[in-house]
Parts: structure tokens; C-alpha cells; sequence
């Protein structure tokens, strides 16, 4: 490594102006993730424009800071309303709200600052020591092992649910149902759209998160408050032991280091993103635990475990497109289009035309990490008096951001329409217990796993002995064979239990 | 901003009154829609061109993305703007030479009206570029001796790979790629023999991990200008498009020729010239308002040939 | 809740035999040449829905029946249902009205006449909690995005 290249870049990256850019773009990026309904494409779409006016590596830190602001942010709307902002803090609202309603909101916050500020730097650092001269071991990653690890995660994370298992599994089919909706990618024909055009590059994934995860919980909340209004609110009591403690600090570390290798690992292959990373971790986090029955039910290591692996991805997303040029996912592929407008071309050229611009990055992206966190510690003792508000004042207006996010993004009213619709499913869902997480785990992988099969299908011509040449592919698909056959055995016992236990439900 | 915003009135003022006395001036901010994702190569020359246009018209241009279909979503909710003027897009050709064969569109063609063109497409086939091939003659000669892999964008270039392959005895599996994006990382690890690339090889050709072996458009493009088309290489088969602005149906005229002058002030404008050929590696290239149309129709007519077949 | 069980299993499982016997022919549209046709991947999802939904309604009625209980009941809670419902239709009507009127408009009433209906009297809380989220809008979208009045 050039160190007096090391030396400029750290001097640039201390001079006031990228602070206050590095600065802005957190916040800006904390406040949008804050609030339900505006998710982190609102975010960009903001940035872009703003970036025109700025210098290359202010800009490109920007919008780093801008992702992981949105990131840490979406949390904060997960554990205190339920309602998470963007699909991958779907899992922090597993643990973090019931965590929050048991009188300790502080502490889950704390948590998932603590677990997404770690699980940032220390990807930031794999990407800068580890990544970027192996980035190369991406490719070994082809159509057959990318088909393989997305079958792993769908049979993994369909094994998570905690309810019905037969339900999960229908919801499951749902999700894939609804994700083959839209244009064939073989073909270039609409598939299942029913003539809507809007339809054709399928379902919204804004959409659907948004309506199945936050818009349905508003609903789900304004039903209850027929009945509890008193104990709706999650209450902020300034309890003495409502605060991050050493003790439980050292019980979620191994949970962050473990999150932080998941969430890299996925984020350096392109297309998983950053849901597959949460819930993977939530879901390792789970099977590794000593009482993975405390999982659900406001354990701090579920919330470790999804916030350490959604940051995570965001750097290590970077790691394909500084090392080949390939963006990790949409964010990432965003960045190329904030580096063209400043006339930088992306890809292994940059480390070596422009080594002073790159370090400059990741020196920003570092300090983007601490900006977080300390933005985001004094932040959590402003946003946890979020919990002051009744809920009835609440519902209103989350409920207006849902929409009004949906029509910053350009959808128009049949946007609206599509959102009511998983709004309603959601809230079904929610109601009768079938697993929400299954069904949008399966949406989202459901289009990526098809494409990667047929590729597979079509390049090895049908010859099964391909794979004898495939040792990840071939480790992937045992994995999920044993996560099938333990899926079911599974089935059996829950049904066994079921049937020897009185009718209690 | 302000005195931006200061600088540019000033200068339209002066401009305003002697060059454009009689043409259409817009009285009211205005919008350009953009049918795609912002971050893309479509929406940052969009970005640049609107604040082009708001030095040529002094009114403020606001650019709204409407995602979807590849241009279709924003077509169809573009049947319902006002041909005042005041809304206006910045499309790809694509949505209307080839949605509306595929599937059953809302608007056609003469739905609308075309402005003039201002960029053009770079449609290419490319290999690794450590491939024993380095030219589509190469290309063509190592597949009748191997099996060959082909990684398609869109039907219309499968289409057109498997007359060829037909053509010249290969024997081609073709593979869908979902996108640019997921063309490059196929390429590059080796799973496939050679691709289609709406204009991602820009950012490889430059380190030489992609070779552009023929391009499927009509002309050369002026950044690769020893590749030959296919038409060149005795292919009887292009794939074209270029980037317009269209107006709502029933524009009057004047408004139509006000655009096209701004289409022709735009490629003589600096910093859109600079972000469009360097920044996002697309050729410039100016058509007036009636050719825009009848290239329209030409390609379409082309493509319900080409996908006829 | 077996009565909930059987019926949400009878309409999961309805819905992927619906799939499969209108929608997948009539709108997936047909690949001959490929090994996996565009109406694979539905089938075999619509297939996971028949068959788990089946189960589900399947253990449902089994219960229904060891419990003697009827899988109808005439005693249905309409306020219940009732106080489940409006919230829902409040915001259908109110994406109707977002036809004619634009949402950074019309937020105001949205919020306004919600949060009355919520049982919320005072008014300079109506009135504060109803305007400040569509001015935050306005500036949003029309300052920081730069689209205009969404």
C-alpha cells in the first residue's frame, strides 16, 4: 500500500468540508431511514441532484454516509413502532419490538447502533485490507453456486418461522407465486401481469415491503386500540437498567463478528442484497444460540445479529465494484452513476489511476461509521421520545409517509392501490399467523434463484456431472438438503407436540 | 443556488428577447420525465440535459423518474399529460420500437410526438478480452468447431444470434441475463463465450477485460471505430435506438420546433456533451424532429421483422 | 383457533388452485424451447399453496370436529369487524380522492379526519399533527427532490 498516498487521503478526509458532507449525508440519510415509508431510494433520489455540486470523494462519501444512515435509521422505526423501513431491518423488528415493549427501548436501540456502527467498520476494513485484491474469488461464484446459496437461504430462512410450519411454508409459496410476476427474463414476455404495464418489471419490492411490513402494522395497531389503548404505547420510564451494559455487550459480540462475516460474504456477491444478509444472520444467530427459544421475544442477540449483517453488506458491496466493476447491488450500482457524473470510471483502473481518490473513500466511509455513532447515540435519546406519543397520533401519520413515499417514488395511485393490497395481506397475515418473513424472503429471492437455475440448466446443457467440477455449488446444495431434511423432521415433531397437547390455540 | 438561479434569468434576458422573439417560451417550471431508476446512464444525462435546458428556456426544469418496463411504465402514464409543453420526456426508442410487439401497450407510436434526438445507442456483442477469439470472424470460426455459450439482453438480440448461429452452423445455448449487471459478472468468470452489452463494455474496454467484437447498430460507433457492424460483416440484421425528447399527442407545432431547437442547442451545450460522450460513453448524435419520427418507425418496422422470425 | 385455521387454509389453498387452473394457463405465457418453461416456477408455487393450505384447513376441520365445534358460527362480532375494517377503507377512499387531489393537498384532511376518528379531541393537536408532515412533504419534494408537488 502507497503510504503517502494513505497520508493525503487521510489529510483530505479531515478537512472541515467533507465533514460536514459526510456529516449531511448521515444524517440525512439517519432521518429518512427514521421514518416508515420513506426508504433509502427516497434517500438517493434526493442525494443525486445535491451531488452535482459537489467534490468527487465528498459526493461519493455522501452517499456512503447516505446508505448507511438509512441502514442504522430503518432500525430505529423497527424496534420503537414495529414498523420497519426497508425490508432487511424486517428482522431487527423481530426482537428489537418486543425488547422495546418489555420497558427497555433504550437498550434495544443501543444494541442495533452499537451492532450496525461494528458491523460497518468491519467490513469497511475487510474491504480495504481483504477484499479488494481477492475480489476476484467473486467470479469463482457463477450461475450453478449463486443457484445453490439462494436455495440454501430460501430453505433456511422458510425454516425460521416460528409459528405453523405448514402455514410459513404457504406463505412461502405466495411469495414465489407473486415473484415470477413480470417479464419473462428468457422470453422478454409478461408473465402474470394481467395487461398491467406497471406490473412488467414485477412487483414493487417498495411496495410490497413497505405495505406487508409498516403500512399493515398501522392498521394491526389502530385495531388494537379498541381494546388497550392504555398499554399500546411502548413506554419510555427512564429506567436505571435501561441502557447497553457491559454484560450484555460481551454476550452479543460474538453475535456481531458472526453477522459482520455473514453480511460480507453475501454483500461481496452480486444481486443478494442486503435482506438475504439479515436474515441469514438472524437465522445462524438462532440455530447457534444456546436457547434459541429466547429468539422473538426480545433477545438483544436478534437484533445484533440482522443490524451487524444489514450494515455489513452495504461495504462489503463495494468490495465487487472496486475490485471488477461490478455493482453488489442497487445502491452500489447508484454510485457508478454518482462516480460518472463526476467522470470517474469505476472498476480495478481506480486503485491504480486514482489510488488518493480511493483511499479517500474508504478514510470517509470510516468516518462516516463514527459520525453514525455518534449521531446516532444522542440521536436514540431524541427518537426513543417517539414513544411518548399515543399511538392514535402515531397511526395517522405513518400512515400518510407510507403513501407519500410510495408517490415520491413515481409509482402514481395504481403504486397506491398495490400497497393497500399487501397492506391488507399483511395485516391477514399478521392476524392468522401466517409468517410474513417467509413470504417476503421468498418474493425477494424467488426471481434472482429462477434466473441463476435456468442459466445453470441452459450452460451445462443438462449434464448433472457439471456440478462434480463445482466443489462451492456442491457444498451448498448438501446444505440445503440438510437444511430440507431437518425442515421436515421438524414438521413431524411440531405436529407430534401438536397433537399431544390439548387444543389450546 | 440563488445565484444561480440569478445568473441564468440574467442571461436568458438578454438571450430571450432577440433570438427567440416569436418562437414558444415556457411560463411555468417544467418537468421531464425520465422512465427509469435514477443513477442509470438515462437519468444522469437527463440530469445534466435539464439544467441545459433551463439555460435555453429560463424556466426551472424538474427532472421525475417513473421507473418500470424499460421506459413502458412512463409511456403509458404519459398518454395523460398535457401537450402544452410544460411536461416533456427524455426517452429511449425502445419502449415504442419494441414493448408495444412483445406485449399489449396501452399507446403506440402515434400516440405521441418526437422532438428530436440527442444521444445514440452503442448495442455490441462482446468477449472476454482474453479470448482466443478477437473479432466476430474469429468468433464465428472457433464455433464450428466448439459448442459456444451467449449471454442475451433482450429478444431481439437472440433473435438475431440465432439466424446467425443457424446461419453459420453453431451450435449456441443461450442464456438470459436480467441486465447489464448481470452480463459483466457471467462474462468475466468465464461461464459464458460471448455477450450482448447495451453499453456496459465502456467501463471494461478501457482495461482491456472486454473486447467489442461487432456492434448490432446500423453505423460504427465513433469510440470504436475499427469494430464493424454486422451489417458490414454480411449480416443482414441491426438493432438500433436513440434518445428523444417526445411530447404529448396533439402538441402544436411551434411547440414541437421550440423543442427541437433546444435539442439542437443541447448538443452544442458543454457540460452535456462532456457528461453524455465521457462520462457516461454514449455517442452524440442529432436528428430534427421529422427524422426522429421516421427512425422510429423504421426501427420498429425492422424489429417486427427481426422478431417475425 | 381451529375455525381461523380451516378457513385461511381453504382460501390459501383456493387461491393456488385458482392459480393453477386460470391464471398460470391464460397469463404466464408458453416457452416451448426452454427446460424450465415460464409456468414452471408458479405451478410449483401454486402447488406448495394447495398443499400446505390444504393441510392447514385439513388439520383445522379435524379439530373443528374432535371439539364438536361448527366451522360457521352465527356469532359474529360486527363491531369487531367493523372497528378491523374502516381504517382499511378510510385509506381506500382516501387513494380515490388522490386521483383529483394531490397527496401533499390533501395529507392534511387525511391525517386530520383520522385522528379524529381515532378519538383525538383537541384541536391544536389535530391541527398541528395534520399540517406539519404534508409541509414536510412540500419541502421535500419540492426542494430537496426537486419533483414538484407530489
Amino acid at each position: 500500500m502507497d503510504f503517502s498516498a494513505v497520508g493525503a487521503a487521510a489529510a483530505e478526509a479531515l478537512t472541515l468540508a467533507s465533514f460536514i458532507g459526510i456529516g449531511g449525508g448521515v444524517l440525512l440519510g439517519y432521518v429518512v431511514g427514521v421514518v416508515p415509508g420513506l426508504s433509502r431510494s427516497v434517500a438517493i433520489s434526493i442525494a443525486i441532484p445535491l451531488t452535482f455540486y459537489m467534490s468527487p470523494y465528498i459526493a461519493i462519501s455522501f452517499l456512503i454516509g447516505l446508505s448507511k444512515g438509512t441502514a442504522a435509521g430503518s432500525a430505529v422505526s423497527a424496534i420503537l413502532l414495529n414498523a420497519p423501513g426497508e425490508a432487511s431491518s424486517a428482522a431487527t423488528a423481530l426482537d428489537g419490538y418486543p425488547l422495546a415493549k418489555q420497558g427497555k427501548p433504550k437498550t434495544a436501540l443501543q444494541v442495533g447502533l452499537i451492532a450496525s456502527v461494528m458491523g460497518d467498520i468491519l467490513a469497511t476494513i475487510i474491504l480495504i485490507f481483504v477484499a479488494i485484491p481477492f475480489a476476484r474469488v467473486a467470479l469463482m461464484f457463477g450461475p450453478y453456486e449463486m443457484a445453490a446459496i439462494l436455495a440454501f437461504a430460501l430453505v433456511f430462512i422458510a425454516g425460521l418461522s416460528s409459528g405453523n410450519v405448514f402455514k410459513g411454508l404457504a406463505a412461502g409459496g405466495l411469495g414465489i407465486f407473486l415473484g415470477t410476476i413480470g417479464l419473462d427474463n428468457q422470453t422478454g414476455l409478461p408473465r402474470l401481469t394481467f395487461g398491467y404495464t406497471e406490473l412488467m418489471d414485477g412487483m414493487p419490492l417498495i411496495a410490497v415491503a413497505i405495505g406487508t411490513l409498516a403500512l399493515s402494522e398501522m392498521f394491526i395497531q389502530s385495531e388494537k386500540l379498541r381494546y388497550d389503548r392504555a398499554n399500546m404505547s411502548v413506554r419510555l420510564e427512564n429506567r436505571a437498567d435501561d441502557h447497553i451494559t457491559m454484560p450484555i455487550f460481551k454476550r452479543i459480540l460474538p453475535t456481531i463478528f458472526r453477522g459482520t462475516g455473514i453480511g460480507t460474504f453475501v454483500g461481496a456477491l452480486p444481486g443478494l442484497g442486503p435482506s438475504v444478509g439479515s436474515f441469514m444472520s438472524y437465522g445462524m444467530a438462532q440455530k447457534a444460540a444456546k436457547q434459541p427459544e429466547l429468539f422473538g421475544k426480545g433477545e438483544p442477540k436478534g437484533i445484533a445479529a440482522s443490524e451487524s449483517a444489514d450494515n455489513a453488506v452495504i461495504p462489503a458491496a463495494l468490495i465487487p465494484l472496486f475490485g471488477l466493476g461490478i455493482p453488489g447491488n442497487v445502491s452500489a450500482a447508484l454510485l457508478i452513476g454518482a462516480f460518472a457524473i463526476h467522470g470517474i470510471t469505476v472498476g480495478p483502473l481506480l486503485l491504480r489511476d486514482n489510488p488518493e481518490l480511493l483511499y479517500s473513500i474508504f478514510a470517509g466511509m470510516i468516518l462516516a461509521s463514527l459520525i453514525m455513532l455518534v449521531l446516532g447515540w444522542y440521536g436514540l435519546m431524541v427518537f426513543a421520545q417517539i414513544t411518548r406519543v399515543p399511538p392514535h397520533v402515531v397511526i395517522p401519520i405513518v400512515i400518510f409517509f407510507c403513501l407519500a413515499g410510495m408517490m415520491l417514488q413515481g409509482y402514481g395511485t395504481f403504486g397506491l392501490i398495490i400497497l393497500m393490497a399487501f397492506a391488507l395481506l399483511g395485516y391477514l397475515m399478521k392476524k392468522y399467523d401466517y409468517s410474513f418473513v417467509t413470504f417476503l424472503v421468498a418474493f425477494i429471492i424467488t426471481p434472482m434463484l429462477e434466473l441463476n437455475l435456468r442459466q445453470s440448466i441452459i450452460l451445462s446443457r443438462g449434464n448433472w456431472e457439471i456440478l462434480l467440477n463445482r466443489p462451492i455449488a456442491l457444498f451448498f446444495i448438501v446444505c440445503t438438503l440438510i437444511a430440507l431434511i431437518a425442515l421436515i423432521i421438524r414438521t413431524f415433531q411440531t405436529d407430534k407436540a401438536a397433537a399431544g397437547a390439548p387444543v389450546s390455540e | 443556488m440563488k445565484h444561480t438561479f440569478a445568473a441564468v434569468f440574467g442571461a436568458t434576458m438578454l438571450i430571450a428577447p432577440m433570438a427567440l422573439a416569436d418562437s414558444w417560451q415556457p411560463e411555468r417550471p417544467m418537468t421531464m420525465v425520465i422512465g427509469f431508476a435514477p443513477g442509470g446512464s438515462t437519468d444522469i444525462q437527463g440530469r445534466v440535459l435539464a439544467r441545459t435546458l433551463e439555460e435555453h428556456f429560463g424556466q426551472p426544469v424538474n427532472v421525475v423518474n417513473q421507473p418500470g418496463g424499460g421506459g413502458a411504465v412512463a409511456l403509458t402514464r404519459f398518454l395523460n399529460a398535457d401537450p402544452d409543453g410544460h411536461t416533456f420526456m427524455f426517452g429511449v426508442m425502445l419502449g415504442l420500437t419494441f414493448s408495444p410487439i412483445v406485449t399489449e401497450t396501452e399507446y403506440d407510436i402515434d400516440d405521441f410526438r418526437y422532438a428530436g434526438t440527442l444521444v445514440g445507442g452503442q448495442f455490441g456483442v462482446v468477449a472476454r478480452g482474453d479470448a482466443p477469439y478477437q473479432s466476430f470472424e474469429e468468433l464465428v470460426a472457433h464455433g464450428k468447431e466448439t459448442p459456444m455459450t451467449y449471454a442475451q439482453q433482450l429478444p431481439m438480440d437472440q433473435a438475431i444470434m440465432e439466424l446467425i448461429a443457424d446461419q453459420e452452423g453453431i451450435d449456441l445455448a443461450i442464456v438470459p441475463t436480467g441486465g447489464g449487471g448481470g452480463m459483466a459478472p457471467l462474462l468475466l468468470g468465464g461461464e459464458v463465450d460471448f455477450a450482448f452489452s447495451g453499453g456496459t463494455h465502456a467501463q471494461y474496454t478501457p482495461t482491456g477485460e472486454m473486447n467489442v467484437l461487432a456492434f448490432l447498430t446500423r453505423e460504427r460507433s465513433p469510440f470504436y471505430p475499427d469494430v464493424p457492424t454486422l451489417v458490414e460483416l454480411g449480416y443482414p440484421y441491426a438493432m438500433d435506438d436513440f434518445r428523444s425528447f417526445f411530447l404529448p399527442g396533439g402538441t402544436p407545432d411551434e411547440i414541437v420546433q421550440a423543442f427541437e431547437d433546444a435539442a439542437r442547442f443541447a448538443v452544442e451545450h458543454e457540460p452535456f456533451v462532456e457528461v453524455t460522450v465521457e462520462n457516461t460513453l454514449h455517442p452524440i448524435v442529432f436528428m430534427d424532429a421529422e427524422e426522429t419520427e421516421a427512425t422510429i418507425r423504421d426501427i420498429r418496422t425492422a424489429n417486427e421483422a427481426l422478431m417475425a422470425n | 383457533m381451529p375455525r381461523s385455521d380451516f378457513w385461511s387454509g381453504l382460501v390459501v389453498a383456493g387461491f393456488g388452485l385458482l392459480a393453477l387452473i386460470w391464471m398460470i394457463p391464460n397469463y404466464a405465457g408458453s416457452n416451448p424451447f426452454a427446460q424450465m418453461p415460464p409456468g414452471l416456477v408458479p405451478s410449483i408455487a401454486a402447488w406448495i399453496m394447495i398443499v400446505c393450505g390444504g393441510i392447514v384447513a385439513l388439520k383445522g376441520l379435524v379439530k373443528l370436529i374432535v371439539s364438536g365445534i361448527s366451522p360457521l358460527t352465527t356469532e359474529i362480532n360486527w363491531s369487531a369487524i367493523g372497528w378491523a375494517l374502516w381504517p382499511f377503507l378510510f385509506v381506500a377512499v382516501a387513494i380515490w380522492f388522490m386521483n383529483f387531489i394531490k397527496i401533499t393537498w390533501f395529507g392534511a384532511i387525511l391525517i386530520g379526519l383520522m385522528l379524529f376518528l381515532l378519538g383525538e379531541r383537541r384541536w391544536w393537536l389535530i391541527l398541528g399533527c395534520s399540517v406539519v408532515p404534508p409541509v414536510l412533504l412540500y419541502f421535500l419534494s419540492v426542494y430537496m427532490m426537486r419533483i414538484g408537488v407530489v
